[in-house]
């Protein structure tokens, strides 16, 4: 099938992006594509109204901030992926990046788009709450501040309202800690089956903060907080990591598919958060 | 000398240049009106009203056809071209697939209920969306192995059984007494995995109306344009000579693109109501529905060895999946391809198999690469390696002791086939050092004390290729004459086009093919151009399938090329005063033998066309035609080995190693043929590790429509292929060669899961059912360690 009809706008500038958001209530803003004109030519969704983005000249950067990174929506997969300052100050970022997608499809697509899409099994939602990056959403009506932990709401649902357009993604400086992704799909550069992204933080030999961050085993990206406890307070040593490795497993309720059903991706979560932890525990500087 | 040479393939430089040109390419002088089709949802349901009335007063709307209006104009189905034959000798149960549903019963997802034809693609897409159809929703088994269960609903109730056929081939007595008294028995149940070809250009076809001349034109992506014209005598009744099929460049059909699909003949249909060409252009989505899909067996095997590992005989019991209906050429898997080469490589006194065709509700089955072959190879071989690993013999030794040894051939199989030549110890003894066979199982227990998990798997096997002989082909069930045929036209000038009724979609004929012909007719190979595809142009073809296009049309090439040879050298001796026997031919020039006396085969094309002076009994013109029926099918042979890794935590495979020795006969071009083996083998990978057409078992909805759910692999996840090749010649056609196509999806998937099941032997693993992906491999291990406690 190829996609129904549907009125085109292209913005110049993110005022104009945010005035046709306004404007238009049944509009929906076009990133690089990869997602939305898919489901569009299977008529799985039917947009009244486009506001193409892509001409936007000022929201595709990657720049320095404090000591972190703030990028704007439309960066593209690729520049994201081969930044060097995101390799320095993010690398959990890059680490992610060898399992999204392939090559053409990171050619268009944004990390802004990715996120907004909030593909149940998409691997930056992970990264982004396990670094606990900051999204910045406009609307005509101004401007305001969302947690990446509190941005994914659901199968394809955030809590970005109606007539807002993400425009920045900001994640904040990485100091000392570890880091580690690892994943699991059918083939390479497909959507996961299990997803883990671990962030830590050790002090004097014991773990101070964790993030064990879960993709692909529920409605929405999510922290595995029994798995994160097992952590905190002491030193990863070999129990601590098996401890952590059970409690993320008790932690999720996975779905069965026609490519993994529960209680593969249940283990497979305890085998991908043994291995994230340890190696991001090695990482700690 | 061409033939052997590793020419660079002539078609490439209008395929890299995207200059190709497909069904979907082709202009017209009228305009081209777009078909687009109403398909059921559901597995099986009655249609219980369709309505089209808001549909047909859409802007840009020319028709929105039906079922009814399809009966009303008296329009039918194509028939099989290897109608099935029940043991018995009694007709088998036979629904072929309808071009649209036309009784009210939809029997598998996908099924086309109405067609819109508009002005563009668009607005057929649009009032497509528009026509209501009414289903009522009834049971469904997309299942094989639940078939022919007691409760399961029956797909076409008339016939009060799933049950399409039984066939049996085969020593039965001599296989229930060889198991009987064998040693050991190994038991095993596989089913093989439903997949599709997913070829890179999706069907196509536009349909073409003349009412002046009352001629018809179908652009169809098909590899066969000549058996196209056979079908439209059936379901738009249209007589052959009226009907002119071209299949212009066609990306990719693996036998997929065989057959006579619902819409091929619908937009015929369209063109002749709406007096208007129509074209149709499949969507990946639509493609992966309703191309036919492949395998989909479900067998139970045991195999019976005396106590030095020697096989005693080998007894099968398979139901073989039809889908819905019978596609056109799927008994020819059942009843020619499939049993006959139950024997692979192995010397097996006793073997007997029974094949039970079944319908479930899901896309027809037909043949795709291989056919019928890997599966099988598969079923053999996953005995054999279950059989090795339980007497505790090394899986190459016990196939080294079981192999056919060379002074047995021409080789009977317990099957009545005859292999014609031949050396599987000799491919052994290749592959075996080509992959450093003894390191690598030191390697494995090396690996195996350090915790990781790594396997190694082994096939080998025959193939047969290139039918037919007629006859042969004819007993196996054909109504098809499988021969083939070519004209060799030399022009006035010495140029030559060739015509043949084989069809190159990716295959490279252009190239080989003319490396043929120049080799005989002693041409530079830039003179010869080559014409395939086109009904009007070739005199008649049976087509490109099954690994025999080479050992038919190629041998059509050869002999017709000989002929013109044979007649130019009488006219040249007519003209040089010598006798035909003392010329030679060669760099396009005739010489008298033994002297510097020469004349030009353009002088001689020149003259058969122009001169009146000519032996007497020589008719004008250099142009000749052969109609090539081979001795015999050939038997191409191989042993595949690989290295696969298995990630103990994830279960994820890495196939790590793959080499392949292929016995194929005489190569025409060693780089053409490299290119079908290493095509072969990541699609038969693709089976082994990713690749199925899943169904929900309750509902019947399709679950594989799009790339992102139906895997196939990518280059990175293949390693570099490591061949080599062993050589004895074909016996059935005058170049000894054999063919190449299918090597790689056949031997693959038996060798892959011969080599994840030797890496998880040892955890008690004994099968897992392909594609082996993560989550299959991590169960198996579960079930495994679930039993031991
Ligand atoms: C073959 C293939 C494989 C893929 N594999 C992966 C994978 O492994 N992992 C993965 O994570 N993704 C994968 N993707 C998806 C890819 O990452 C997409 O690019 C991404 O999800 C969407 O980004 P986009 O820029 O293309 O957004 P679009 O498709 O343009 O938009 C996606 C959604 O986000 C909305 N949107 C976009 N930008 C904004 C904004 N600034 N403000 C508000 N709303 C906005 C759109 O309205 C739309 O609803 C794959 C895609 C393909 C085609």
């Amino acid at each position: 099938m190829k996609p129904a009809r549907f009125r085109y706008l292209r913005a110049e500038s993110v005022d104009d992006a945010l005035q046709a958001l306004a404007d238009n209530p049944d509009a929906q803003i076009l990133a690089g594509g990869q997602s939305l004109i898919a489901m569009m030519n299977l008529r799985l969704v039917k947009p009244a109204c486009l506001i193409d983005i892509n001409r936007i000249w000022n929201i595709g950067y990657i720049d320095e901030e404090g000591d972190g990174v703030a990028i704007g929506t439309l960066a593209r997969h690729n520049d994201v992926k081969h930044s060097p300052l995101i390799r320095e100050r993010c690398p959990l970022l890059t680490e992610a990046y060898e399992s999204i997608a392939h090559h053409t499809v990171r050619n268009r697509g944004t990390l802004g788009g990715n996120l907004c899409h909030a593909d149940p099994s998409s691997e930056a939602p992970a990264v982004m709450i396990a670094v606990g990056a900051t999204l910045e959403l406009m609307s005509v009506h101004g401007k305001r501040e969302v947690g990446a932990e509190d941005f994914f709401l659901g199968t394809y649902e955030t809590a970005r309202r109606q007539g807002e357009m993400l425009t920045e993604i900001r994640i904040p400086g990485r100091g000392a800690d570890g880091w580690a992704f690892a994943e699991i799909s059918n083939r390479h550069g497909d959507f996961a089956i299990a997803v883990i992204a671990t962030t830590l933080r050790l002090a004097n030999g014991r773990c101070e903060v964790a993030r064990v961050v879960a993709s692909g085993v529920g409605e929405h990206a999510a922290r595995l907080k029994p798995a994160e406890d097992a952590l905190i307070g002491r030193p990863i040593d070999d129990a601590r990591i098996d401890a952590a490795a059970a409690a993320a497993a008790g932690a999720v309720d996975p779905h069965s598919d026609s490519h993994a059903d529960a209680a593969y991706r249940r283990d497979a979560i305890a085998a991908l958060t043994r291995r994230t932890v340890s190696r991001a525990a090695e990482r700690c500087g | 000398m061409y033939v052997g040479q590793a020419i660079r393939r002539r078609e490439d430089e209008r395929f890299l240049r995207g200059r190709g040109r497909f069904v979907e390419d082709i202009t017209l002088d009228q305009p081209i009106a777009h078909a687009a089709f109403v398909r059921s949802p559901h597995a099986h349901a009655a249609v219980t009203r369709v309505d089209t009335a808001q549909a047909a007063a859409m802007p840009g709307v020319l028709a929105v056809l039906t079922g009814a209006d399809w009966t009303a104009a008296g329009h039918g189905e194509a028939e099989g071209v290897w109608p099935v034959k029940d043991m018995s000798g009694a007709e088998s149960r036979t629904a072929y697939r309808p071009l649209i549903c036309v009784d009210g019963v939809i029997r598998c997802v996908g099924e086309i209920v109405a067609m819109v034809v508009a002005e563009d693609r668009h607005q057929a897409l649009d009032a497509a969306e528009a026509v209501e159809v009414t289903y009522e929703e009834k049971p469904a088994n997309t299942v094989t192995a639940r078939a022919l269960d007691p409760d399961t609903p029956l797909v076409h109730p008339g016939f009060g059984t799933n049950e399409v056929m039984v066939t049996e081939h085969g020593l039965k007595a001599e296989t229930e007494a060889a198991l009987a008294n064998a040693h050991h028995v190994t038991e095993v149940v596989v089913p093989t995995n439903r997949v599709t070809a997913a070829s890179m250009e999706p069907r196509a076809y536009l349909g073409h109306y003349d009412r002046v001349n009352d001629r018809y034109t179908v652009w169809t992506t098909n590899q066969a344009p000549h058996i196209v014209r056979r079908y439209f005598t059936k379901s738009l009744h249209i007589p052959e000579h009226k009907l002119r099929v071209i299949a212009p460049d066609v990306g990719g059909g693996f036998g997929m693109k065989l057959y006579h699909y619902p819409e091929e003949g619908l937009v015929l249909w369209g063109a002749i109501v709406c007096d208007r060409p129509v074209r149709w252009v499949g969507t990946r989505s639509e493609c992966l529905l309703g191309d036919t899909h492949a395998r989909d067996h479900y067998t139970v095997g045991r195999m019976g060895f005396d106590e030095n590992g020697k096989i005693l005989g080998v007894k099968f019991e398979t139901l073989a999946a039809f889908g819905a209906y019978e596609s056109q050429w799927q008994a020819s898997i059942t009843n020619a391809y499939h049993f006959t080469m139950l024997s692979c490589a192995y010397d097996i006194p006793a073997i007997h198999t029974t094949v039970r065709a079944v319908y479930t509700n899901a896309t027809p089955v037909d043949a795709y690469r291989g056919a019928g072959r890997p599966e099988a190879v598969y079923q053999v071989e996953r005995m054999i390696e279950n059989g090795a690993q339980e007497m505790g013999i090394d899986p190459l030794e016990l196939r080294a002791r079981n192999l056919i040894p060379p002074e047995k051939f021409p080789y009977q199989t317990a099957l009545g086939i005859s292999y014609d030549s031949g050396d599987p110890p000799a491919l052994m003894e290749k592959t075996k050092a080509l992959a450093d066979y003894d390191a690598l199982r030191d390697e494995q227990a090396k690996l195996r004390a350090e915790g990781q998990w790594m396997g190694i798997g082994i096939s080998a096997f025959f193939d047969m290729a290139g039918a037919g002989p007629v006859k042969m082909m004819n007993d196996l069930g054909a109504k098809v004459g499988c021969y083939d045929v070519a004209s060799v036209r030399v022009h006035p000038d010495g140029r030559i086009t060739v015509f043949a009724g084989s069809h190159s979609h990716g295959q490279g004929h252009e190239t080989t093919w003319s490396q043929i012909a120049a080799d005989r007719l002693g041409c530079d190979i830039d003179h010869i151009d080559l014409v395939e595809g086109d009904t009007d142009r070739v005199p008649m073809g049976i087509g490109t399938w099954g690994s025999r296009s080479l050992s038919t049309a190629g041998m059509a090439v050869y002999t017709a090329a000989d002929r013109v040879v044979a007649k130019a050298k009488r006219l040249a001796a007519h003209m040089m005063e010598c006798a035909p026997e003392d010329l030679d031919l060669a760099d396009g020039e005739f010489t008298v033998k033994g002297t510097d006396r020469k004349l030009s085969f353009a002088a001689v094309a020149n003259a058969s066309y122009h001169s009146g002076d000519r032996p007497p009994d020589l008719e004008i013109g250099l142009e000749e035609t052969s109609f090539f029926d081979p001795a015999d099918c050939t038997y191409p042979s191989a042993i595949h080995l690989c290295v696969v890794m298995v990630d103990p935590e994830t279960c994820a495979v890495t196939l790590r190693n793959y080499w392949a020795v292929d016995d194929v006969g005489t190569v025409i071009n060693p780089m053409v043929l490299h290119g079908q083996v290493h095509g072969g083998l990541v699609q038969g990978i693709g089976q082994a590790l990713m690749e199925e057409c899943a169904y929900d078992a309750e509902s019947g909805q399709y679950l594989s429509g799009t790339f992102m759910d139906y895997a196939i692999p990518h280059a990175e996840d293949v390693p570099s292929f490591g061949l080599d090749a062993h050589f004895t010649r074909a016996l059935g056609n005058p170049l000894g060669a054999k063919g190449a196509g299918e090597s790689g999806t056949i031997g693959a998937p038996a060798c892959i899961c011969n080599g994840v099941t030797d890496a998880l032997w040892h955890l008690g693993v004994r099968q897992i059912t392909q594609p082996m992906t993560p989550r299959k491999i991590w169960r198996a291990i579960e079930d495994a360690k679930r039993a031991s406690h």
